[in-house]
């Protein structure tokens, strides 16, 4: 499975001569947004042993953040973390959690190193998806 | 004839969401108002219909979960001013039971987040904004 969906196209199509880099501060903007969010869960489960409910919150905060930028492989580790909670699984939402924080540095690696490869690109050097597809 | 652009009232606490669903609706040639909450939100839509802003908004998408005021009462207190403009929750709260709060409290409409061109369009075709 990709990291990434559709949604990340749609992102990039949004991109023009206005906002020529839209994709890369969007993609800022999530991990502004997500590590705050992903330091919010771990305090919570640290502070409120078994407060499923509030780290279901949490993460339904983490999980929409993921919508966004189409992150599908880290929103699915999201939705096991939430599943867990559901269950009142307090181990499973650790490891599921384990999971969402290794999918998140992962995902923001190979994105710094997209962008820095688009920058070093240059304009010309922008991929295009053919047309009809 | 120009066609008069849409005026649209955004409705969102988050920034991410925020700034992809301005990038969305101006891609479609929307004039966009935003706001962070609920209050905010009414606030606006008051001194549209007060004179002062011009008239009615076109659309309204609104987030469901905002500090301040959420986006269920939100809807609730701009029906209760008599406006008819159509409103559209968009939410990553995507059960029945959401939905059906939403259009038990007066939206038109309910489309998960995030926003897109194609929902976006689908919601313009819908309501004759296009």
């Amino acid at each position: 499975m990709g990291y990434l969906d559709e949604q990340f196209c749609q992102i990039e199509d949004l991109q023009d001569e206005t906002s020529p880099n839209f994709a890369e501060e969007v993609v800022s903007l999530f991990f502004k947004d997500s590590v705050r969010l992903v330091t919010n869960i771990e305090q919570a489960m640290e502070k409120y042993p078994e407060d499923f409910n509030r780290w279901d919150a949490h993460m339904q905060q983490l999980k929409g953040s993921c919508y966004s930028i189409g992150a599908s492989k880290m929103n699915n580790e999201c939705t096991l973390f939430r599943n867990n909670c559901g269950q009142e699984n307090a181990e499973g939402c650790m490891r599921s959690f384990q999971k969402v924080k290794r999918e998140h540095a992962i995902l923001r690696q190979k994105l710094e190193s997209y962008f820095q490869l688009l920058r070093q690109a240059g304009p010309a050097g922008t991929a295009t998806r053919p047309a009809g597809k | 004839m120009d066609r008069r652009r849409i005026r649209v009232l955004l409705v969102e606490d988050e920034e991410i969401h925020r700034v992809v669903a301005r990038a969305v609706l101006r891609g479609a040639g929307a004039d966009v108002d935003e706001a962070e909450n609920g209050a905010e939100a009414v606030r606006l839509v008051r001194e549209r219909i007060g004179g002062g802003g011009g008239g009615a908004y076109d659309l309204i998408l609104t987030d469901r979960q905002m500090p301040v005021m959420d986006g269920h009462e939100a809807t609730r207190r701009i029906r209760a001013m008599g406006v008819a403009t159509p409103i559209v929750a968009v939410s990553s709260d995507c059960l029945p039971s959401d939905v059906h709060a939403f259009t038990a409290a007066g939206a038109d409409d309910f489309t998960p987040k995030p926003l897109t061109k194609e929902k976006l369009g689908h919601i313009l075709a819908k309501f004759q904004l296009a």
